[in-house]
């Protein structure tokens, strides 16, 4: 049993990451009046770009090439590292907070290391960029998760889901503080509104999708599919570290099942909110992004006091 | 009222509304001076034409226009075995362009101008081959010559150039920009045009007469009616042929819809620039309703095939009339809501608010026209101070804005399609039944040795036309002067303050087309 449960662990966020993708962008088209392409599309774009041949740089180095499979892999192995459906995997090492934060870091700095790599001007503006708004996220992001980790006195992701499952109802202002300033960091790094536009075709305004300009083929098909990734692996972060009620705490199949099913609907949830925000607010100038990501660092420092 | 702007000693030729006189090469400065500075007309357009078969001369026009009595005086001086003209430039810094083009395409050289490089035609295209000389025959295929194109460079620490273009990642004209920047921020943009240089002007000259009217459709894909009811205009006032006042209406209904359709296309982009999804594809809905409403009248969405010399080709019948209203009613409606939600959208405002501003000094000195030079309250509209068609009989006021930036820009279109649905309601009520909209005369005959400009309002700006006849009555010139041309030059000068990813939004804001510029 335990086998199939750690099975569904390892591939469930790549499994569901472009479904997330398209259910987002299908709210996004019904709210712009246009029916959308199917929620599967993302997976026939991934079918297609792995069909495709590549064209890469005579400029490009190996990191270049070997970036994708490094990012694609680091998202992986996140989405076996953090708290999903069950927190029966809570002796798992690499589920403590330092290591997933810097592990996404660590994707973040490789893919603005491939951007640069090409030579091409675009590439570069896209890794200044990334790296700019990177390093003002990492502080919220860091701090509104150490939130949770001192309410929950651990860093242990899985414990720290098991704990704040069970603390009293008036225990949670803080947590939902930490909450807001951990969606701004999510938007930030997820490359969406009002950070990153995901659907433009805008070379000079891009952030995420410059970086990416240069790949094609395979390669492009990976980088999508990490960015679906992580976009699935902050969702779940989200929903099951500051609402974590409905994980099973045991590897019963009944307890399970319902966990995936609670896990889903949260999931839609935060999707929904995601094209919500999207179709109802401008992209921001890129010069108020800081602002921005200092509310949500100042909210975290507000939370962690109430707590401590 | 015409003796207070020209002096006694030139002798005035009067055609149609035009009023042309040769003035010594030595006195053309101080005319035009007199004429831009103390009287205040506007410089409409600086233009050559090659005479040399009849009199042995190159002729260069100044074209200045005298509003609201629609008349334009013309100004010109003749040049005789010399190729050196005094330039206007250092007085009349909108002159610039022309001067330079008449540089490039004649050869004729302005003395003393400020920055004398040619434009539109690229590094490959070789010395002393001037393509708008009578003896450059239009099939001519010249050399190949191995240019290279040097740009303004800026020097300093953390200094770097970005080339964009002339290919782009959206479906859009060619046109090359670089970009010297310190980070993020613009330190110098410098545009470089010319990719869709076609040969329009000669072209021109060669095709048969009816193949004209097609041609000029085809200046500028998405202002074809407007540009070639311009020439037609122009060629009508050289055939004196009036059209009837149901053409008149019936003019004034597709350039409006012409308008409408650009404007609410233009709305909707900027929103989606910012990333505003909802007033974009919003405004993309309404402006589909305007063009398949375009392609039920003429079976031209871009109305295409609807002018011709003397008429127009399609009428509408009164059903579909009462049918027009109905949809620009209901179009209104829509479209209140959609800019009320959207400029209730702080987001989206403070995009917009303060992005890409133009100096007003800058704006005037480059003779800013058309939707850009009302968004910095410069006043000229050619509807109202050239009235053409039936615009004197309809009641409609200008849209004006102060600031200069992406919002005033985004604002004035907001304002001019309420005007534009104002305008449509008005003509579609009032216009005559009668069914006449074609002219009687089938041949028409030119006038010969003389000159008439065509002005119309575009949804970008004036569209002028200056047209000269030869001896036989046959044209041998046309001079087309699309908004755009003024107004690229203006582009380089609203960056100065913004960030490389503001850029899109500000050009966006512009809209300026690459294929009216390069002809």
């Amino acid at each position: 049993m335990s086998v199939l449960l750690w099975l569904i662990q390892l591939i469930l966020i790549p499994l569901l990451s472009p479904l997330c993708i398209g259910i987002v962008r299908k709210i996004k088209a019904k709210f712009q009046n246009r029916t959308g392409a199917s929620v599967l599309q993302p997976y026939r774009d991934l079918w297609k770009l792995f069909q495709k041949d590549e064209v890469i740089s005579k400029d490009a180095s190996w990191i270049f090439k070997f970036a994708p499979y490094f990012i694609y892999s680091i998202t992986v192995i996140l989405g076996a590292s953090i708290p999903i459906f069950s927190t029966i995997f809570y002796p798992n090492l690499l589920s403590d907070i330092l290591v997933v934060i810097y592990l996404i870091a660590l994707g973040t700095f490789f893919l603005a290391l491939a951007g640069m790599d090409s030579g091409s001007a675009f590439g570069g503006f896209g890794s200044s960029r990334e790296m700019t708004v990177a390093a003002l996220t990492e502080g919220g992001l860091m701090f509104s998760i150490l939130t949770l980790a001192f309410a929950a006195h651990s860093t242990n992701l899985f414990v720290i889901a098991k704990n704040i499952s069970s603390l009293s109802f008036f225990s949670f202002a803080p947590i939902i503080l930490a909450f807001g300033a951990f969606i701004i960091t999510m938007l930030s790094e997820t490359s969406r509104f009002p950070f990153d536009n995901p659907a433009t075709h805008l070379e000079l305004t891009m952030i995420h999708e410059a970086m990416i300009l240069e790949y094609s083929g395979k390669r492009l098909a990976l980088i999508e599919w990490a960015a679906a990734n992580k976009f699935l692996i902050f969702l779940s972060l989200g929903a099951n570290l500051f609402f974590p009620w409905g994980m099973s705490l045991t590897n019963c199949l009944s307890d399970t099942l319902l966990a995936l099913f609670l896990f889903a609907v949260k999931i839609l949830i935060l999707c929904v909110f995601v094209a919500v925000l999207e179709s109802s607010i401008a992209k921001f100038r890129f010069f108020r992004l800081p602002d921005l990501l200092f509310t949500s660092f100042i909210l975290s420092i507000i939370s962690i006091s109430l707590i401590i | 009222m015409i003796k207070k702007y020209i002096s006694d000693e030139y002798k005035i030729k009067k055609e149609g509304n035009v009023l042309s006189y040769a003035v010594p090469v030595a006195d053309i400065v101080q005319v035009c001076n007199d004429l831009y500075f103390k009287h205040k007309l506007q410089l409409k357009l600086i233009t050559a034409l090659d005479d040399r078969e009849n009199t042995g001369q190159f002729k260069i026009f100044y074209v200045f226009g005298i509003s609201p009595e629609n008349i334009f005086l013309l100004p010109y001086i003749s040049l005789k075995d010399e190729e050196e003209f005094p330039s206007i430039t250092k007085l009349i810094h909108e002159a610039s362009s022309y001067e330079r083009k008449i540089y490039t395409f004649f050869g004729l050289r302005p003395k003393d101008h400020p920055h004398m490089t040619q434009i539109l035609l690229h590094e490959n295209w070789p010395d002393k081959v001037f393509p708008l000389r009578k003896d450059f025959k239009y099939q001519t295929r010249p050399d190949y010559v191995d240019g290279v194109y040097e740009s303004q460079k800026v020097e300093g620490e953390g200094v770097y150039e970005i080339p964009v273009g002339p290919v782009h990642a959206g479906i859009i004209e060619p046109g090359h920009f670089r970009f010297s920047v310190a980070g993020e921020k613009i330190l110098l943009l410098k545009p470089r045009l010319g990719y869709k240089h076609k040969g329009i002007e000669k072209l021109f000259e060669v095709l048969p007469i009816s193949d004209k009217v097609r041609l000029s459709e085809r200046v500028s894909g998405d202002t074809s009616f407007t540009h070639s009811m311009a020439f037609c205009q122009s060629i009508e006032m050289l055939a004196d042929i009036d059209v009837t006042e149901r053409v008149k209406y019936l003019r004034v209904i597709f350039s409006e819809l012409e308008r409408l359709a650009n404007h609410l296309n233009d709305i909707g982009f900027i929103m989606l620039d910012t990333g505003y999804s909802f007033g974009g594809s919003n405004c993309a809905r309404l402006r589909e309703v305007i063009m398949q409403w375009n392609e039920r009248l003429t079976n031209s969405r871009f109305l295409r095939g609807v002018n011709m010399i003397g008429g127009i080709q399609k009428d509408i019948p009164i059903k579909l009339c009462h049918e027009l209203l109905l949809t620009l009613k209901k179009i209104k409606h829509d479209f209140n809501e959609i800019i009320a939600v959207s400029q209730s959208s702080s987001s989206v405002i403070n995009r917009l608010s303060g992005t890409g501003n133009v100096a007003k000094q800058v704006a005037v000195d480059h003779g800013l026209i058309g939707i850009s030079g009302r968004s910095i309250g410069i006043k000229h509209d050619a509807r109202i101070e050239y009235p053409y068609a039936a615009y004197n009989k309809l009641n409609f006021d200008m849209a004006l804005e102060e600031k200069g930036d992406v919002l005033a820009r985004w604002s004035v279109r907001i304002k001019e399609v309420s005007t534009s649905i104002s305008i449509l309601e008005q003509a579609i009520l009032e216009m005559p039944s009668d069914n006449n909209i074609l002219h009687n005369k089938n041949n028409f005959a030119l006038r010969s040795n003389s000159y008439s400009i065509g002005i119309a309002e575009g949804w970008r700006g004036d569209i002028v036309y200056f047209v000269a006849t030869d001896s036989k009555g046959e044209i041998a010139r046309v001079d087309v002067r699309d908004p755009s041309f003024i107004n690229w030059t203006i582009l380089e000068h609203s960056v100065n303050e913004d960030i490389i990813p503001d850029f899109p939004l500000i050009n966006k804001s512009f809209n300026l087309s690459y294929s009216g510029n390069d002809l």
